[in-house]
């Protein structure tokens, strides 16, 4: 019985093969975009973005205005209303709502905002804290994260012209506690792209290829760690920074990140690296999807925005020797101006607000406001791939072709790394080509279990699918997943 | 017929013109004529008894006495005015009005200087002789038809308002009538009755060819003359009108548009392509306009609507474009399916403050986006413009009258004043200096045979008194100059050595493009030192060209012709020359030119902040091209103005870059003034050819408060890194520094231009747009003193115990800053207020504690001086602005380091108290 399906399986599958080669299904298939219509005249550089009750969303613009977009979840982006709630903001990147008020993170303070009168229109600007330094210099922004689960906002800020640190606290990351107070907590930020948390709470913020930066990534904000770029060591002296004792070690310029932060133990290496090129040129906003599955089969996992690809991406983490790493995978692409926020909605949709000036972007509009939401039907996807001890584990949306899936010709590996350097950027350097040695499919052909024949610590390693087939004969919609192997797991 | 000009020579004849002394009425009720309208006349000796030979030397000139009273002795000629040649009259005036002004000219154009030469002949003898001149000047030519059209009455209206047709000639009104008469203005007589349109518009093309030596200028160019001719000429064609649409008017405070059905108008009439000029306020109200669309093809047309406040479009009384609620100038646009045939269009606005606009365009099938307003008919009858009408009556030349008319054009005078094709001058009165000063043209009514001036008393005086006393020649240049500019009424416009100038009743129609950059932007210069200041062939140029190098102006310089270059050689003599130090150059030509390059752009004196270059404007105040400084002054003077700049132009917004001949660029070449400025100089001297200055190319995103407050966080030049800028509908604004927590500078005029901050990547700081910038003092402003004479503090404010707080905004988004200093508490309402239309700005504190303290004081102001004027809590500071106190303890004037200090103690009432603080400045 079993064989005989088998074979019926291999005989109808050309037939279906040809038939899905036609036409085969696109992005838009599974994840419609929904572009909103910005008011006329008016100018939405996406900055921030946060929900609210009723289905609302804030929206914050580098003009420094607060829009409230209301009916932006039916089907229709035409039926979305906009409404300037406040204006004369300073670069709004970070949004945050709490009872009532608006938590704005701008280039020279975090604000709360509210409208006290009922009048549509907020009145009144509390300052929450204003505990780090700003000299002029354009490239130090603040971004701001949305409330933790302590009631923490956490702050990115940037260096003083991307590559120092002229003013206090540039280069650090750390957390508004719910008292106001401004607690610094991560050094060697360069220049960061946005702040969010993972499904756990964990804060994380992006960050861009740059001195001390070989390719953008995906980095933690430990307490006490230190993500990269030195210049920031000098503000550990002040009283806000003093409870994480003296400064690290500065790394040496040249080397590899896991080589120095065997060195360097506060170190925390970059948990995925977003090849630069491949996974876009400019990573952003972050948020995770808690939605429970309605947008999709990728449940807590977390989405990326990239500003100069206009891409929208999706990273899996996972812990190994008690630091986050993990993986990124494309997930949408062509969004019509340069993605900055990403904010999943109330109904599990995925608002993305977009500009593209001061620094282009593939999507050709100067500011745009869209919404990212699932059709309900399941794309054939990777959906994660994890760090084994001698390979890698990779689970799908769907269930696989179990023979396609099942032969070592389906995938290909190729490993590199970066150079960890106080100039800028780095290429892919030490290339591998590792061998796949077994593939075994599981029994509910959810996943490949994959051998790897070296597998290499600090490098990406990138995993083509193309040949792996889904049990009704599609291929993979992405068939490319790139982990960032900063640690390789012992034998479960 | 020649023209002579006196020996002395420079005088150029002038503008006709009359005195508007009220007619006085004759003994028997009837009014009589406006005298001669000598503008030179009636401002400087129509009330000076003391001059009135001076006077009456003027007008001789004016009036043309001596081509019929020749001296004998040849130096008492006086430089004529000559009359209009007559070569192609009939091409231009309708005959009818030729009859008519030869049978009384002053009935026909009051003011005129013609003399009536049949005032005392019998009717019959009169008859003949008019019909026989008007059949000669007939004969001169025919006249051309041209269509007028309601779009070009409407900038033909917009035309003569703003450019200077009313500095001499006064105000008229939408239907191109005269309105308003100045003293000094020249009527126009009845156009409508004089002339054909093609003729008008020839005339005010090239007034030269008519009237030479610039006794008209030339004001306008190319199209504008047909403009204006159509204007002035409004409604002397029948079925053309300017009138393209109804209008209702209403006046209320709407959010929204009202209905109109509801309402009752205000007023109502007919109006041009949606002008909003029909509304007789531009705040709380709303006009309807309706009218008919004629579409020529079936299809699907968009129309757009830009208004503000709100508006609506309808077509065939359904609902197209809504544009409605309250919002600064916005683009709506709407699309409708039209058949072919006359469609109704309705469109309505409405306004509750600020900018009042409304702009409807419209496209489709056949049509490019396009205004909608000259498309629009009053009536949905298809419109049948007309071509105008030639005239009054064909008249064939009658042999026998022409000949009879030749022989009158000499013997009666008429070839004296007037050039016509081969007819001579054949009459020759008393010399002059055989003249007595009595009788013939003198006395007191018509007599046969003496031409009849209607002139008036004083006129007559003065007349008298020249006779009797002939002038002695004029020969000083700055005598001759300031005759010539009584002669051509160039005090009309201009003030030269505390002669002339705007005057009063006039002046408010002299209007800028910016308004708030008061009276430099829109009042003609100051001929003072004209002729230090400006390159001889320059001078030349715009004398005989005109020019309009200063785009902020509405006026222009009208061209005088060739005859007005007199006064290049003149100017040269009468005014000295300036003078400066000789600069040597360390470094080769091409580095001098670049630091020239450097010190104009924007990272240096950024002179391109207000001035164009080489016809690339800059988005302020659009000030006079710096491509066309070399060729249009002297570098002496150039050199001398830009360390001066008030001397030489007082009042101007001109800044110094070099006070005191010192630099405020110390690395750039040697570090010294002259230096720069010689190389300033030698890269402005290429030109067109010299490379644009770095900085000129962004566009502007000027931040415009209209119905409330705009606030503006960013970097502000001069309010640090945590600047808030508050601009106000009244235009006083300021910027408040977040971070020294401190008010840090008002100014007027001008909010922020946010391009720095809004376009690319939005580098470094930014200044204010505005003008009058008034820097407030560094430091913090409350503090305890534990002595009388404790110096303030220095350290910033952070340092001492302040903290900002934020701010709370009104409805209309006006700010209260909210800050802390230690356990006080400070809430700052900075508002913007218009007094006197001086924009102001009062200062509210408000100060609490919970345990109030005697020595806590604000510091109002740091100065070199502060002087207490006598009342109202009022101080000078410095000696150019002023500043008012109100608080419930006397402020103290005191000395520190140096300076003067304005000390307000604090003195609570239970736990609070309130200061206000008014500046002016």
């Amino acid at each position: 019985m079993r064989r005989s399906l088998i074979l019926l399986a291999m005989f109808v599958m050309p037939t279906a093969f040809a038939a899905a080669q036609d036409k085969l299904p696109t992005e838009n298939d599974y994840y419609k975009l929904h572009i909103f219509t910005i008011p006329e005249g008016e100018v939405l550089e996406g900055g921030a973005l946060e929900t609210l009750p009723g289905g609302k969303i804030a929206l914050g613009t580098r003009r420094g205005d607060v829009w409230i977009i209301e009916k932006g979840l039916t089907d229709d982006p035409k039926d979305a209303v906009f409404t300037r709630f406040a204006h004369g903001m300073h670069e709004i990147l970070g949004l945050a709502h709490k009872d009532g008020w608006l938590y704005v993170t701008q280039r020279c303070d975090v604000t709360r905002i509210k409208d006290s009168k009922g009048k549509g229109k907020a009145d009144t600007f509390e300052v929450v804290t204003d505990g780090w330094e700003i000299n002029g210099d354009y490239h130090e922004y603040a971004f701001g994260s949305r409330f933790d689960k302590s009631g923490n906002i956490w702050i990115t800020l940037c260096l003083t012209g991307s590559f120092n640190s002229n003013s206090k606290f540039r280069g650090w990351g750390g957390k508004v506690t719910p008292d106001g107070k401004w607690v610094p907590t991560t050094s060697g930020v360069r220049s960061p792209g946005g702040v969010g948390f993972n499904a756990e709470g964990d804060a994380f913020y992006t960050d861009n290829q740059g001195p001390w930066n070989g390719p953008c990534g995906l980095k933690h904000l430990a307490v006490g760690g230190f993500v990269g770029h030195p210049d920031s060591f000098k503000w550990y002296k002040e009283p806000e920074a003093k409870y994480l004792g003296a400064a690290p070690l500065v790394p040496k310029s040249g080397g590899r990140m896991m080589v120095e932060a065997k060195k360097i133990p506060q170190l925390y290496p970059t948990c995925v690296i977003f090849p630069y090129g491949k996974m876009g040129q400019s990573a952003a906003g972050i948020d995770s999807d808690l939605s429970g599955g309605k947008f999709g089969p990728f449940d807590k996992q977390m989405f990326v925005g990239d500003q100069t690809h206009s891409t929208v991406m999706r990273v899996t983490l996972e812990k190994v020797q008690g630091k986050y790493q993990g993986a990124c995978y494309p997930f949408r692409q062509g969004h019509s101006c340069g993605i900055v926020p990403v904010c999943f909605a109330s109904d599990g949709s995925l608002i993305v607000g977009g500009t593209n000036r001061g620094w282009g972007s593939r999507g050709n509009k100067p500011f745009s406001v869209e919404r990212l939401a699932w059709t309900g039907k399941v794309p054939f996807e990777i959906h994660e791939m994890k760090a084994e001890a001698d390979g890698f584990t990779v689970n799908f949306t769907k269930p696989v072709d179990p023979k396609t899936a099942g032969e070592i010709a389906s995938y290909k590996m190729e490993t590199y790394t970066y150079i960890y350097q106080a100039s800028y950027g780095s290429p892919e350097v030490d290339k591998t080509k590792p061998d796949i040695t077994k593939v075994v499919v599981a029994a509910d052909n959810k996943s490949a279990r994959i051998w790897v024949s070296q597998l290499q610590e600090g490098h990406v390693h990138q995993l083509t699918a193309a040949g792996v087939r889904s049990g009704d004969g599609l291929p993979l919609l992405h068939n490319i997943a790139y982990y960032t192997l900063n640690y390789i797991p012992t034998a479960r | 017929m020649t023209f002579r000009l006196s020996r002395s020579t420079f005088i150029i004849s002038l503008v006709a013109s009359l005195t508007i002394a009220a007619p006085p009425a004759l003994a028997g009720g009837e009014k009589k004529p406006m005298a001669p309208a000598v503008p030179g006349f009636a401002r400087f000796y129509q009330n000076d008894q003391a001059k009135a030979a001076e006077g009456g030397h003027l007008l001789m000139g004016a009036l043309n006495c001596m081509q019929c009273h020749l001296p004998k002795q040849p130096e008492l000629v006086i430089d004529f005015r000559p009359a209009p040649i007559l070569d192609t009259v009939a091409t231009r005036v309708k005959t009818s009005y030729l009859r008519e002004f030869l049978s009384d000219p002053q009935k026909a154009k009051p003011g005129t200087t013609m003399p009536n030469l049949f005032a005392s002949l019998e009717a019959d003898d009169k008859k003949a002789k008019v019909e026989a001149l008007t059949h000669l000047l007939a004969s001169t030519g025919l006249p051309q038809q041209m269509r007028p059209d309601g779009k070009g009455i409407v900038s033909g209206r917009d035309l003569y308002s703003k450019v200077g047709c009313v500095a001499c000639h006064g105000t008229r009104n939408a239907k191109g009538d005269q309105d308003k008469l100045f003293a000094t203005s020249v009527p126009l007589g009845n156009l409508k009755a004089k002339y054909h349109l093609a003729g008008l518009k020839a005339f005010l093309e090239n007034p030269h060819q008519t009237r030479p030596l610039g006794r008209m200028p030339g004001i306008l160019i190319g199209k504008e003359a047909s403009d204006v001719a159509k204007y002035l000429l409004h409604g002397s064609t029948p079925g053309v009108s300017a009138h393209n649409m109804k209008y209702s008017y209403y006046e209320g405070a709407w959010k929204n548009l009202p209905d109109f059905a509801k309402l009752k108008p205000i007023a109502t009439g007919e109006a041009s392509d949606f002008d909003l000029g029909a509304a007789r306020r531009t705040n709380n109200c709303a006009l309807r306009f309706e009218g008919y669309l004629d579409i020529e093809k079936d299809g699907t047309y968009s129309f757009h609507v830009t208004s503000d406040d709100g508006s609506r479009l309808w077509i065939d009384d359904k609902l197209v474009v809504n544009n409605d609620g309250v919002h600064p100038p916005q683009l709506k646009s709407g699309n409708s399916k039209l058949t072919k045939g006359v469609h109704k269009i309705v469109v309505a606005v409405f306004n509750g403050g600020g900018g009042f606009e409304l702009g409807v365009e419209f496209e489709g099938p056949g049509a490019g986006r396009q205004p909608l307003g000259p498309r629009i008919l009053l009536s949905s009858e298809p419109a049948k413009v007309g071509v105008e009408p030639i005239g009054d009556e064909p008249l064939t030349p009658n042999a026998q009258l022409l000949a009879k008319g030749k022989e009158l054009f000499g013997s009666m005078g008429c070839a004296n004043c007037h050039q016509l094709p081969n007819e001579k001058k054949s009459l020759n009165a008393t010399a002059f200096d055989a003249l007595k000063g009595e009788g013939g043209c003198l006395d007191a009514a018509p007599k046969k045979g003496i031409p009849w001036y209607g002139l008036s008393t004083t006129q007559q005086t003065a007349l008298r008194a020249a006779i009797q006393k002939p002038a002695a020649a004029i020969t000083e240049p700055k005598d001759v100059i300031a005759f010539t500019m009584k002669h051509q009424n160039c005090y009309g416009c201009h003030e030269r050595d505390k002669i002339g100038g705007v005057e009063i009743d006039v002046n408010p129609h002299f209007q800028a493009t910016f308004k708030e950059w008061g009276d430099e932007a829109r009042i003609p210069p100051s001929l003072t030192g004209a002729g230090a200041k400006l390159n001889a062939a320059y001078l030349k140029k715009i004398l005989e060209q005109g020019s309009h190098d200063r785009p902020y102006m509405h006026t222009r310089m009208p061209r005088f012709g060739a005859s007005a270059a007199i006064l290049v050689a003149l100017l040269d003599k009468a005014d000295a020359a300036e003078t400066n130090p000789k600069v040597a150059f360390a470094d080769p030509l091409t580095k001098v030119k670049a630091a020239g390059r450097h010190m104009v752009g924007k990272q240096a004196f950024n002179c391109i902040n207000c001035h164009n270059f080489g016809g690339v404007k800059t988005d302020g105040v659009q000030g006079i091209d710096m491509a066309i400084m070399a060729e249009r002054v002297k570098k002496e003077w150039f050199h001398n103005y830009l360390i001066n700049p008030t001397k030489y132009r007082a009042g101007t917004r001109m800044p110094s870059s070099f006070p005191d001949g010192t630099t405020l660029l110390k690395n750039v070449l040697d570090g010294k003034a002259d230096t720069q400025i010689e190389a300033i100089w030698l890269y402005l001297a290429d030109g067109k050819n010299a490379m644009l200055p770095v900085g000129l190319n962004k566009s502007s995103i000027p931040l415009i408060p209209i119905n409330e407050a705009i606030i503006y966080r960013n970097f502000i030049q001069g309010a640090g890194t945590r600047a808030i800028g508050v601009g106000f509908p009244e235009r006083a604004h300021l910027a408040f520094d977040a971070n020294d927590i401190r008010l840090a500078m008002i100014w007027q005029g001008g909010f922020m231009d946010a391009k720095r901050h809004w376009t690319g990547r939005g580098e470094g700081a930014e200044a204010p747009m505005g003008d009058n910038i008034l820097n407030l003092p560094a430091g913090v402003t409350f503090f305890v003193l534990a002595k009388d004479d404790e110096a303030w503090p220095t350290q910033k404010a952070k340092e001492l115990g302040y903290k900002f707080k934020g701010y709370r905004l009104t409805d209309d988004q006006r700010p209260t800053f909210l800050y802390s200093f230690n356990e006080i508490k400070i809430e700052d309402t900075p508002n913007a207020f218009e007094a006197k239309g001086n924009p102001m700005i009062r200062r509210t504190f408000a100060i609490s504690t919970d345990n109030p303290i005697d020595n806590l004081y604000y510091r109002a102001i740091v100065a070199n001086q502060i002087d207490p004027e006598a009342q109202g809590g009022w101080y000078r500071i410095n000696d150019t602005w002023r500043m008012r106190i109100e608080a419930n303890a006397p402020p103290v004037i005191r000395k520190s380091a140096g300076k003067m200090e304005l000390l307000v103690p604090i003195r609570f009432k239970g736990n609070d108290a309130k200061i206000v603080q008014e500046y002016q400045w």
